[in-house]
């Protein structure tokens, strides 16, 4: 009988059996190495999520509360006249091969006066890794390989500061599940739309005007492109309104001076993000954050033209752009947008 | 229950189910420790389960089954087809090679299959219990392990006739 073999088969095999002693160990061992990796992520990840959401509400890790001790010691500025450019990037869905779909640069001017929202479009194309050109979302797909969203991060800042010449100093790469959590989180975020839009996805309709949207709604409008006047240029335009929106939401919450909810709220956005705090520290970041934080931001697209005869997608424009990179190098970028108000995104 | 008095208590016992799914006793180290690393990082979720014992071995379990991409299943591809180059000693050459292809026709059936047949025959349980380790119906156990059994008699009869 077959199954009489077969017990007496598992018998006779149950002598291949490791002793515990040694599998208990190597348990131990590797679970000592996860936890010390934990936490690292845990700590990089407190100091930019505490910045992310006065500055642009992208958020991070963070097991507590931050502690108030530095919020009341810190200086004003870590490196006083200098501004500060923090990266952000919100993927697409795809599992295989990620792109950055919306890429902003967020500038502080030194003088902390407000916040800067700079879309660099996805499409723009830019020197590749690998010696040929491509479009910038392609950059991330490139250096993450099969996942590692840190070295799809770097790829994506390297092509940026090869781009605009201006400094990377902290950044966060954020995704669908970030957005929705974060926007739940914060209790909806208010978006004003020049245009209605239509999402291809679920039909959902946004009408022109202002709108509260929850998490769901925000990642659907987050990826409509099709059907919009200038498709993916408004799509970026899109979310640095929904950007814009979250940073009035959680300025009106008064989050960031209530160290329990931001702290509730990093800790509920966590362990969806990547983050970079290059060589900031906390106070440093959180005290820019919260004093630029208070004026209404100003959103704008990186001058670009559409570049047909090659490969499609777009270049910089060439009228506009050294002016551009100059103002956001020397940090004068209140002179340009005044100079050049049909650059400038409207956000009500 | 602490995780330290569960390790003492089950720890031998998965480590020989994890044998008898994978066949080799490094792969089921590797599947062991790789499960119980889980269950140490989240212990509480474990000991709140009704039955922690159940809920970590159908832990194994699923992991068993569904590990196609980690290490453990590519190292299933190196080492090809087992005990064949390993030629048994002449005098009871028979019944040894007749053991060793029990174990390899077992080595070849889907790895649900496998389980079922393990759950049935080694750990004896019922098909309820089965299906709750499964995750499964008790209906679709109960045909898993006629499957399997069906295709081992067919090997069986195929090189004993």
């Amino acid at each position: 009988m077959i199954e009489d073999e077969l017990r007496a088969a598992f018998a006779r095999y149950e002598a291949l059996t490791p002793s515990t002693g040694p599998v208990r160990a190597a348990i131990d061992r590797a679970v000592a190495r996860r936890r010390r990796r934990r936490r690292r992520v845990r700590l990089a990840g407190t100091a930019l999520a505490v910045a992310a959401v006065a500055l642009v509400g992208f958020t991070v890790v963070a097991p507590r509360p931050p502690r108030p001790t530095p919020l009341a010691t810190a200086a004003p500025s870590p490196v006083p006249g200098t501004g500060l450019n923090v990266l952000l990037l919100g993927l697409d869905q795809a599992d295989a091969s990620r792109r950055a779909d919306s890429i902003v640069l967020v500038h502080v001017p030194a003088d902390r006066s407000r916040l800067y929202l700079v879309s660099i479009p996805r499409d723009l194309l830019v020197p590749m890794p690998d010696g040929g050109t491509g479009k910038l979302s392609a950059t991330f797909a490139l250096g993450a390989g099969s996942g590692d969203l840190a070295a799809g991060y770097r790829a994506t800042r390297q092509a940026v500061t090869r781009l605009t010449g201006a400094q990377v100093d902290a950044g966060a790469v954020l995704t669908y599940q970030a957005t929705r959590t974060l926007t739940d989180a914060v209790g909806g975020v208010p978006v004003c739309l020049p245009a209605a839009v239509r999402s291809v996805h679920t039909d959902r309709r946004f009408p022109a005007g202002c709108q509260r949207l929850d998490g769901a709604q925000a990642v659907d409008l987050l990826r409509q492109r099709y059907g919009l006047r200038e498709a993916v240029l408004d799509r970026e335009r899109n979310a640095l309104r929904y950007a814009a929106g979250l940073l009035r939401q959680i300025r009106e919450q008064g989050i960031t001076s209530d160290p329990v909810r931001l702290g509730r709220l990093v800790g509920q956005v966590g362990p969806a993000l990547t983050t970079d705090t290059g060589d900031l520290s906390l106070p440093a970041l959180l005290s820019v954050a919260v004093r630029a934080g208070t004026a209404d931001p100003v959103a704008l697209g990186l001058p670009v033209r559409y570049q047909e005869w090659t490969t499609r997608g777009f270049e910089p424009d060439p009228t506009l752009v050294d002016g551009f990179l100059d103002a956001l190098r020397g940090d004068r970028l209140a002179d340009w947008t005044a100079a050049h108000p049909a650059q400038v995104v409207g956000l009500r | 229950m602490t995780y330290e008095e569960f390790v003492d208590a089950r720890l031998g016992a998965l480590l020989r189910y994890a044998v008898m799914l994978t066949g080799d006793p490094h792969q089921a180290q590797d599947l062991v420790q790789e499960t119980m690393v889980r269950v140490q990082l989240h212990w509480r979720r474990v000991a709140r389960a009704d039955a922690p014992e159940r809920y970590v071995r159908r832990m194994l379990t699923n992991q068993f089954v569904d590990w196609r991409r980690g290490s453990w299943a590519r190292r299933v591809l190196l080492r090809g087809e087992p005990d064949e180059a390993v030629p048994a000693p002449a005098d009871h050459a028979q019944s040894a090679v007749d053991r060793d292809q029990v174990w390899s026709w077992l080595s070849r059936l889907p790895r649900r299959q496998r389980a079922a047949l393990v759950l049935r025959y080694y750990e004896d349980l019922s098909d309820a219990e089965i299906a709750d380790v499964l995750g499964c119906a008790v209906g679709t156990v109960r045909s898993s392990i006629s499957r399997a059994l069906a295709t081992l008699r067919a090997e069986h009869v195929e090189v004993c006739s």
